[in-house]
């Protein structure tokens, strides 16, 4: 009688851990699903980002104050290929920007941070990172 | 920048290809012109200036094409082009190889010994001219002449 209680209650373990199992697996692919669409409302609301967009041969805005941590996307809106080059040459540069092609980069340290475009060198922008 | 800075000036040096491409441009449709007048009123004079143009004008073309390479190597650190200036590069290797082409067909017909210019570089004189005309209306567009405001 006592075997068949252990046994019983080594079966009844099995059987939940399985049924819960089960339920796992639909609970976590509706989790997912509802998740998903959370997380790239998150992504798009990151309070982190800015934009700076390329028209018309200029960067505007053509000053931004940001904080630091802060990714910054170029987006360029011209016909014209652009590209986003650092003054030092170093710290950041893109490849050739096509209509509606994009650049980010996180500026991490505080400081003023100029850059232009190597294509047209008179279009100039400054980012001033608090 | 003071405009008779001549180190800066030389130094500058995405500006020189756009400095420099005024020289066969301007030798090549001057070269043209001389051409179709020789041919209309058959004044040799004129077809020789013609050869003296294009003449320059080939030459003028090497130092473009240099400063071209030289720009897409400094300015864009030689990456593979696409769209527009991919486009302006083909077209300005062709169109220099057009102006070097009529060139030759001058040097060719004046080493002849009737010494006439075949019928057929006028076309290729056209021709020539059309890519010109495009592969500037690129380079003007990229290098914002035609910007607004």
């Amino acid at each position: 009688m006592r075997r068949w209680k252990v046994q019983e209650s080594k079966s009844s373990r099995i059987l939940r851990i399985i049924i819960l199992g089960a339920a796992a697996v639909p609970s976590l692919v509706l989790a997912n699903g509802a998740l998903r669409p959370r997380s790239v409302t998150a992504a798009q609301e990151k309070p982190g980002t800015t934009t700076v967009t390329i028209d018309n041969f200029s960067f505007a805005p053509v000053q931004l104050e940001i904080k630091a941590g802060t990714e910054v996307t170029w987006i360029n809106k011209d016909d014209v290929p652009h590209t986003v080059v650092s003054d030092d040459h170093k710290l950041f540069k893109s490849r050739a920007l096509d209509t509606d092609e994009k650049f980010s980069f996180t500026f991490k340290d505080p400081g003023t941070y100029e850059y232009f475009c190597s294509v047209h060198p008179k279009m100039t922008g400054k980012i001033i990172v608090k | 920048m003071h405009p008779f800075n001549i180190r800066e000036a030389l130094l500058a040096k995405h500006a020189q290809h756009v400095v420099l491409i005024h020289f066969p441009i301007a030798l090549c449709m001057a070269g043209v012109a001389f051409d179709f007048v020789a041919y209309w009123t058959k004044r040799s004079a004129l077809a020789t200036a013609a050869y003296y143009n294009f003449t320059v004008a080939a030459i003028a073309t090497l130092p473009v094409i240099a400063t071209g390479l030289l720009a897409w190597q400094f300015q864009l650190e030689g990456e593979k082009l696409k769209g527009i200036l991919l486009q302006h590069l083909v077209l300005g290797v062709v169109s220099s190889a057009m102006i070097c082409l009529v060139w030759y067909v001058h040097f060719r017909s004046r080493r002849a010994p009737e010494q006439k210019l075949p019928r057929y570089c006028l076309a290729i004189e056209l021709v020539a001219m059309g890519l010109v005309a495009l592969t500037a209306h690129l380079g003007g567009y990229l290098s914002g002449v035609n910007i607004s405001g």
